[in-house]
Order: C-alpha cells, then structure tokens, then sequence
C-alpha cells in the first residue's frame, strides 16, 4: 500500500512539474528561512548558558535616579565596595567577583608594544564562577598574588609567539609591571564579555594604580561589574528587596545636598540574571554590544510568515489542483477505498513533499549559514543546528507543516462523490472561498513586510542622514596617553605644518560615545544661584574642540584661555541645557554665574544642540569646560580634523609626528565615521536582512499566485472560449480573468495597512528621533504587491485569451 | 441477491427539486444478467448508483444478498463495495497515472490482498482478458477497446458477485464495443451476476431480461431467452 501511495505521488509529481516545482521550491525556501532563523535565535538565547552554574549567577546593577524619581542613569557596573559590603551582609551570597576594564591600554613586552582592548582586572573567583578552563597555570593561585596576570590563548600567542609565556613580564600602561602565571581558553563566542587579559585584582591595591582605600571607600566609580552566586533555589527577589536598606545603612550622604535625602531615594542596586544579560541589558558601559530580545521576536515571526505562506501555496495549490485529481479519488472510492484512506494518501503526499523539501532546506541551510554569519556578524556554525532538539524538530516538522498545508487539500478531495465525479462531472467549485481567504493571507503578510521594510529602511537613511550639528567628515580620533600630555603643544605645530591637518582639539569624550559623567549644578536665574535639576552631563573640552568639530555657538564666545586666564573657570553649554535650566534664551544666559561640580564660574558661550550621542538617545542638558587643576575632567582623546583629498598622505604624516613624540606609544587611529557607522550597525543588518527575507516571502507568494492563477484559467478555458465566440476581445478577456484576483490583492492591502501602520508605529517610538510614518509607503507596498500580482495574472492569462475559442470549446 | 422496495430519489438544488426514482421496485437474482434501459434522465444511472452503495435512496428498502443497506455507514458500505461490486463504466475511468497492471490491481491493494497472490491473481485477469502484454503502459497509451477491457479486468479481479455497468460500451466502435459484451457474457456464465445500464438495443440482447424505465419507474420487463 505504501509503495503504491509512494509510485502515485512520484508519479503526480512528475506530471504536473511545474505545481510540483512551486510547491517544493517554496516549502524548500519556507523551511530554509526557518531553519536559519532557528540558528539565530539559538545563538542568541545560548549566550552564558555554559557557565555551569549560569542560573545562580546575576550581575548587580545600578540605577541613579532624579529628584523626581525617574532614572537618570542605568549602569551595568557599580561602585568598587558593593562587592565586599554585599557578601559581608548577605552571607546567602556564595560568591562573589569583580571585574574592572581597563582598556585601551598600551601593553608592552620587550620591544612589543601592543595595544589591549579587552584587559580587566579580575578577582579570582571569576575563574571559577565562569568555569575558565586553565591551559597552563594554576587557577586558584594564578590571580592571587599583585602584579601577575594571566593571558587568553591568542593573546598569549600575540605577545609572545611560540614563546612559553609562564613568567614572563608584561609592562601595562608603561608603569604596572605584571609577570604572566597562566594561560587559559578563551571564553566562547557566545559569551557576554571576553577578557584577553585577566590581572589580578590586588593589584589595584597600589596607590599608583588605583589604591586600597578607594577600593574600600569609593561609591562614585561605578566601573566594577559585579557578579554574584546565589544558592540553588534562592530568589534573587529576596535579596534584592534588601538592598535599599543596604544602600541606606553604607553609602555615605552626599555632603553638598542642602537636605538629607537617603540614598536609596537616588539610586538602587539590581541583581540581573547572568543569561539575561545579552538580550534584555541595554545598559550604560556594557562590557560589549549586547543583543536585543526583541530582534530574536522579529525574526521568529517573520520565520513563521514565511513557513505559514510557503504552507498556503500548498494548500492552494493542491485544492486547486483537486479537480485533476477528482477522478483518481472517485475510481478508489469505487473500488472499495473508504475515505480515511483517501485523506492518508493525501496526507502522505504532502509529508513526503514536506520531508523531501526539509532534507533540501538541510542542505540549503548548511549552505547558507557562512552567509548568515557574515550579514548577522556573529559566528552561526552549522553545529548549532545539530543538538537532538533540533533533530528531533526536523523529524517531526515534516509531519507537522505536511499534516498543516495537506489536511484541508486532504479533506476537500477525499469529500468527493464518486458517482458525480464519475459520469464527468470535473468542474470542483467548492473550496473557493477558502482559497481566496488563504490568498489574502498571503498577501496582507506580503504588504505587510514590504511596508515595514520601506520605514525601517527609511528610518536608517534618516539616522544616516540626519544633520548631527557638527562635522563628522575626515576627522580622526586618536588616544591622549599621558606622555602626550607635557608635549601636546609641540605636538600640534608639528602636525599642523603639514596642509593635510586642519584642526585639531582634545576632549574628555567623543561625540558617538555616551555622555555618562554628570556633576550637580546650580544656575545664576535672577540674583540667586540655585541648584537645578536638570540632569546636566559634562565634557570636557580645549578651545580647539568647538572649531574641529564645526560646532556652532548660538550665542557667546568659545574659550580662549590665551587672552583670557579666567576661561579656566567659565563653561559653555549647549541649547537644550540653557532651557532645561531656565533661562529665556542662549542669549539671556551667556554672562550668568553657573556653579559645576563645586566649581564656581560665568557662562561663556552657549552651542546650537548637536547630537553627541547616537539619535537614539535624546539630546540632553551638557555643559563643557576646560580641564584644569579644578576641574574634575581630563583629556582622553585627540580629535584630528584633515583636509579632504590626499587623506593618505595625511595619515602618513600624522603617524611619523605621533612615532617622533611618542616612540613607545601604539598609533592607533579611528575615522569618526566609522564609529558613527557602528552606532547603526545592528540595525543595518537587522535592515538588511529583513529585507531579505520579506523579499523570499513575496515571491513565494507570487509563485503561489502564479500557480493558483495558471489553475483559474485552466478552469475557465470554456468559458473564455464562449466569450470570444460572443465577441469578446483579448483585453476584455485578461481584464476579466485579472480582475478576481486583484480584488483579494486589494481586500489584503486594505487589512494590511492598519496592521503594519500600528506594528511600524510602535517600532519608532524607540527611535529619539524618528521619520514621521511615511503615509506614501502604504500605497506604494500595495500597488508594488498588485503589480507583481498583476503581471504574473497577465503573463498567463494573454496567451489563453488569444487562442482560437474553437480549440478550447473543443477540449471539453 | 437483490431486492429494490418502493425506493424514492429526490436531487435537490436550492430552488429546484427533481424526482429521479419513484415507488421503484426491481429483484435481481443470483447469476442474472439484467439490462436496464430507458431515455435519458429516467433514472438509470441512479439507480446503478444506489445498487452500487455509491449513492443513498430517500426512501424505500435495498436488501443485498439478504442484508438491509439502506442506512449502512459509509465505512460498511465502502467494504461491501469492495468486496462484493465491481463497476465498469462508459468512460474506462482508469487512473491517468498507474500503469494497465497498477489499475487492475488497485482493488486488491484495498482489500489487503498479499502482494504475491495481487501478482498473480491480476496476471491471471490481464491473460483473460487478453491484455497481458499491454501491463506496462499507461491508459493515454491504449486504444478504447483496451481501456474498457483492463476497466473490466480491474471489476472482475477481485471476483466480484455482481458487476454493475453503466453503458459500457457506449465510448467504444461496435467490434471492441462486442468484445466487451463478449466478456461480460462469459463472466455472467461463469456466474457473476450483473446489471448493465444501456441505450442499444444490440447489447440489451445478451442480457436474460430487459427492465425498462421511465420517469423513475420501472415500466416494463421483456425476459430473453
């Protein structure tokens, strides 16, 4: 029987190849899509999961808070005493560890300089908290002692080659000298931080690199990401309905608030679960880029749109295709087949389509997944897809999506009356109505996607485009290392000599990098100063700052220490600054007093709003100062701005000036283009391959159309042929044959507007700054979807509308 | 073996209603060859329907072999089919895509027949019916005299005891039309009984009785010798 089954379906297959063809080419890039999506969203949900005990690790966490309660800050590090002070309170904490990034740094080894991107000091619990397997040393001494580090697998290998590392000295930031007790493997890829350097954490005891006290007392350098082990079963709730009680009993009161406030009214502590970091932490100073939940939830549906329009074709196309078969089902009923048989063959057909379709999207997959990686810039390796779960999915999702897009095909045909079948009754009407249900489907998914892929790509134009308020063309940002510091005058002649340099300035932070350090502030607003609460954050800046970047000054002057000495003691702020704080215009508040940090000063000059940060954070209140002895702040980076044309030549400059001041530092240079490029770059992929797939969605769509059309026609050959006999003309004809299916396309547009306007409408509430929902894009994805719709129709319908009418009344 | 009581028919469409059989009252006995004739739409076809189990009557009592039908489920009527009924119809309606020997064989694949006793059991009605060489091909492949002979093939291969057969010669030329009847006439003498539903007079005549019909009742009956 199952032989029998098996020759007919091959059999029906090859007969009408070009059904067969869809069908398979469908289903085959349906489960293609699904199966590469289903890679994806693994790796993302696999981040931490190795770390053995991954499910009692959290991360504390800290919120800063306003006066009126909302959150200022969200920072995924916390101040270096919440460590010891927790596992002193809370002896339900089993262990605990802290990291601190101290990158980038200049590492050196003999002659060797390098510089590091990834080095942390870490205690050594991490070792055994993140399960860090040691290839040479021991991991419950190696972080021990001060000054000795351990080194990842390939970064032992970039300092010291085919050396043996063991001993060895490697000389940090020119002054901490470390001696290498081990080498370890690096964490996975899917892993939320990959330290390539590990030094133990006493060595931040030494005042000349951090100093014990501070550890002991700082509550302000919130730099130390912290991870704790709680016991089997305990809720992490628990503990963290203590903390603010913690909070209040430890930190010490802010000495400059006029009033007390409890801390715990400022800022809270939060314990995040260790496998929720990559996907649901968005937080200030990550240790690197993390993911997004909600990409993984995009991805999932648009994998199902895909597989549910793939199952359509399916179920269309078969439906349709009952008529052809009708007399099949009627002779087996004939001969004594009951119907449950009928339903099982059919049924059996399309699971084999199905498996056949999944071992070739199998292949595909396997195929496609190096592509994946390099658009989703993650490593996605094929064994992801090899873990029994997902095996046994492919074993069954034959039978699923076959049983789904083959039972309504199956109980159509198997319902057939053989004695109506039989005396040649082959016109089937019935599932007409289903079917046209299901081409609407298909085709408000399809407008669907085609419009949120116009406003995502549209959006991305917008922050690509969009006016920043300063110049981010041929500027280079370099490192500011402290023995540039006696020097940078000198150093900037030399570099200016050269035409290729134009500009040049130092500043504490660059713009597409956060704006995080925030100090109170008090404001001159008629004869008193008073504090303000506005959230004003800080930068610190040179006088060249202002002119490098093409900032423009809405009202005052920029600093210019030379002429005046008191500059060291004014501040400039920007626009949205001045109307946070209250004053009427730039105008009204260049000349006011304004206090910073303690530092009391004049406001110089006040700058048009520029976006520092990426857009999709708002523009917020900063002030900018110059570094001084007074002042908190201090360079850390180089801004250079370059003529455009000979750009290389200009970088070859700018490398000798560097080598000839500083012969033991790395030249490392960065394109601020560039960094502002990877602000976008997750959502450029995301954009990317949205597109991609939504675009596989429409032309299996399309295809299915194409069939179910060819199908209508073939149906109606007859009629088209006492059409023509009654004078009907070609166009008339294709307007006839056309026009039902454009009504679906159109009832699909009419439901897929309000849909996706709603969907979009919500994705660009994340944006600070967004497009307005372009309205054109809905009518535009509509006729782009009744075009192609249209033009499969006609490609088929023109042929049969031209034949000779006395051939088609002749084939009934 | 048959036996038709008061049986009614009735087609109903959203507006028109149309009486097929009224008060209807036919017996066929065991190893009879009945042809059934009458104009078009008096209700021949129905008729071969219901005593196929491939249609309901509204009303009236079929008794096969003994048995009440009427009110069977289609599961119980499905078995009786298959094991009891072979059909032959005008049209062949051999499937397009099995093979001469995969349509005959069809029936046997239904009732669970082992495959070595399918192999030779439809060798056997393929060699009878003096179309063996022809196993391989596909029905498209065949002339109609052929395609009716592997239909008749595919009706007796499962040793029906009544084979019902709506104008079966009515698609072919009158020599291939009287090589089927020929058959037919040889199986109704090695036993099977069978009830022929046709407009020429020429075949009736093989048949033991001719039952006329006419707006879905039997009006008369001419017994053959």
């Amino acid at each position: 029987m199952l032989r029998h089954y098996l020759t007919v379906t091959v059999r029906n297959l090859l007969k009408h190849k070009l059904i067969a063809g869809i069908n398979l080419f469908g289903l085959t890039t349906g489960l293609t899509c699904c199966l590469l999506i289903l890679a994806y969203i693994l790796h993302e949900t696999s981040y931490d999961r190795r770390v053995p005990e991954a499910e009692r690790i959290y991360r504390v966490t800290r919120d800063f808070y306003n006066p009126d309660g909302a959150a200022t800050l969200q920072l995924s590090a916390v101040a270096p005493v919440v460590g010891p002070l927790l596992k002193n309170d809370f002896p339900q904490i089993e262990k605990i560890t802290r990291l601190l990034l101290f990158s980038p740094v200049v590492v050196r080894h003999a002659d060797r300089i390098l510089t590091e991107d990834s080095l942390m000091f870490s205690e050594p619990a991490f070792l055994d908290m993140f399960a860090v397997r040691m290839l040479s040393g021991d991991a419950r001494t190696a972080l021990s002692e001060p000054n000795s580090l351990i080194l990842e697998q390939s970064a032992a290998r970039k300092y010291f080659g085919d050396q043996d590392p063991m001993n060895q000295e490697l000389k940090l930031d020119g002054r901490i000298a470390c001696k290498v007790t081990g080498v370890y493997q690096g964490l996975p890829e899917n892993s939320h931080l990959h330290p390539a350097v590990l030094v133990s954490f006493s060595t931040l005891n030494d005042s000349t690199v951090y100093g014990e006290r501070n550890l002991r007392t700082s509550w302000s350098n919130n730099a130390f990401h912290t991870y704790l082990q709680l016991p089997a079963g305990y809720d992490a709730r628990q503990l963290e309905a203590q903390f603010p009680a913690f909070l209040d009993r430890h930190q010490p009161q802010n000495k400059r608030a006029t009033d007390y406030v409890r801390p715990s009214k400022m800022t809270a502590l939060q314990l995040q679960r260790l496998t929720d970091v990559h996907l649901h932490s968005n937080r200030a100073d990550e240790l690197e880029p993390n993911g997004d939940v909600n990409r993984v939830y995009i991805f999932g549906i648009i994998a199902l749109f895909v597989l549910l329009i793939a199952c359509i074709n399916y179920m269309n196309l078969s439906t349709a295709r009952a008529a052809l078969r009708a007399k099949e089902v009627g002779v087996r009923k004939v001969v004594g087949a009951q119907r449950s048989e009928i339903i099982l063959q059919f049924l059996g057909e399309s699971v084999l389509i199905t498996a056949v379709a999944t071992g070739l999207a199998v292949g595909c997959t396997v195929l496609a997944l190096p592509w994946l990686s390099r658009l989703a810039g993650t490593a996605l390796p094929p064994q992801l897809l090899w873990q029994p779960a997902v095996l046994l999915g492919l074993l069954v999702l034959p039978l699923v999506v076959g049983v789904v897009s083959g039972l309504y095909p199956a109980l159509f045909m198997s319902s057939f009356q053989p004695q109506q079948i039989l005396k040649g009754f082959t016109k089937i009407s019935g599932g007409l109505a289903f079917r046209r249900v299901l081409v609407v489907v298909q085709f408000v998914v399809s407008i669907g996607l085609l419009v949120s892929t116009a406003v995502v790509g549209l959006q991305l134009r917008y922050l690509r485009q969009a006016p920043l308020g300063y110049d981010r063309a041929q500027i280079v940002t370099l490192a500011y290392p402290l023995p540039l510091r006696p020097q940078y005058e000198a150093f900037g002649q030399a570099l200016q000599q050269q035409a290729g340099v134009q500009a040049l300035a130092r500043s504490s932070r660059i713009p597409t990098g956060r704006l995080l350090d925030a100090s109170d502030a008090a404001a001159g607003i008629g004869d008193s100063l008073r504090p303000t609460s506005a959230n004003v954050k800080y930068l610190g800046i040179d006088e060249g700052f202002l002119p490098t970047y093409g900032i423009k000054l809405a009202a005052g002057r920029n600093f210019d220490p030379k002429a005046f000495p008191t500059d060291t003691l004014g501040f400039i702020l920007n626009a949205t600054a001045v109307r946070m704080i209250g004053w009427k215009s730039p105008a009204e508040a260049v000349g006011q007093a304004f206090r910073y940090g303690g530092v009391l000063g004049r406001v110089l000059g006040v700058t048009q709003d520029y976006h520092f940060e990426s857009l999709h954070q708002p523009i917020v209140p900063m002030v900018m100062f110059l570094s001084s002895a007074t002042s908190r702040s201090s360079y850390n980076y180089v801004s250079v701005k370059l003529a455009g044309g000979n750009v290389a030549g200009s970088l070859q400059h700018l490398e000798r000036t560097w080598k000839e001041f500083l012969p033991d530092e790395p030249f490392t240079y960065t394109f601020l283009d560039e960094s502002y490029a990877k602000l976008y770059q997750a959502e450029l992929r995301q954009t990317l391959l949205f597109s991609i797939f939504a675009g596989i969605a429409i032309l299996i769509a399309c295809l299915g159309l194409f069939g179910l059309s060819s199908f209508a026609i073939t149906q109606r050959v007859k009629e088209i042929g006492i059409r023509k006999v009654l004078g009907a003309s070609t166009s008339t004809i294709v307007m006839l044959l056309s026009s039902d299916f454009m009504k679906l396309v159109l009832v699909a547009a009419l439901l897929a507007f309000p849909l996706s306007w709603y969907v979009m409408h919500r994705w660009l509430q994340d944006f600070a700054y967004r497009i307005n929902m372009p309205w054109w894009v809905f009518p535009l994805a509509g006729l782009a979807a009744a075009g192609v719709a249209l033009a499969t129709i006609v490609s088929q319908t023109v042929s049969v509308a031209r034949a000779n009418p006395v051939k088609s009344l002749r084939t009934e | 073996m048959i036996k038709i009581t008061n049986l009614e028919k009735t087609y109903r469409t959203e507006d028109v209603e149309t009486t097929v059989l009224h008060e209807l009252n036919l017996q066929v006995q065991e190893g009879e060859f009945v042809a059934v004739m009458g104009p078009s739409g008096c209700g021949k076809s129905t008729l071969l329907n219901i005593l196929g189990l491939l249609d309901d009557p509204d009303a009236g009592s079929f008794v096969f072999d003994g048995k009440e039908t009427v009110g069977y489920s289609e599961r119980r009527r499905a078995e009786l089919r298959k094991h009891a009924i072979g059909f032959v119809f005008q049209s062949f309606n051999l499937i397009d895509e099995l093979t001469v020997y995969e349509n005959v064989e069809l029936p046997l694949v239904y009732t669970g027949v082992p495959a070595a006793e399918r192999k030779q059991r439809v060798k056997e009605v393929l060699d009878k019916m003096r179309i063996m060489h022809r196993r391989n091909h596909y029905p498209q492949q065949l002339s109609g005299g052929q395609q009716q002979r592997v239909a008749v093939a595919r009706a007796v291969v499962n040793r029906p005891r009544l084979i019902l057969a709506d104008e079966p010669t009515g698609n072919l030329d009158s020599s291939n039309g009287n090589e089927v009847m020929d058959l037919l006439s040889e199986l109704n003498e090695q036993g099977t009984t069978i009830v022929m539903v046709t407009h020429s007079e020429h075949d009736a005549r093989y048949s033991h009785r001719i039952v006329r019909m006419l707006d879905g009742q039997t009006v008369a009956e001419n017994i053959l010798t």
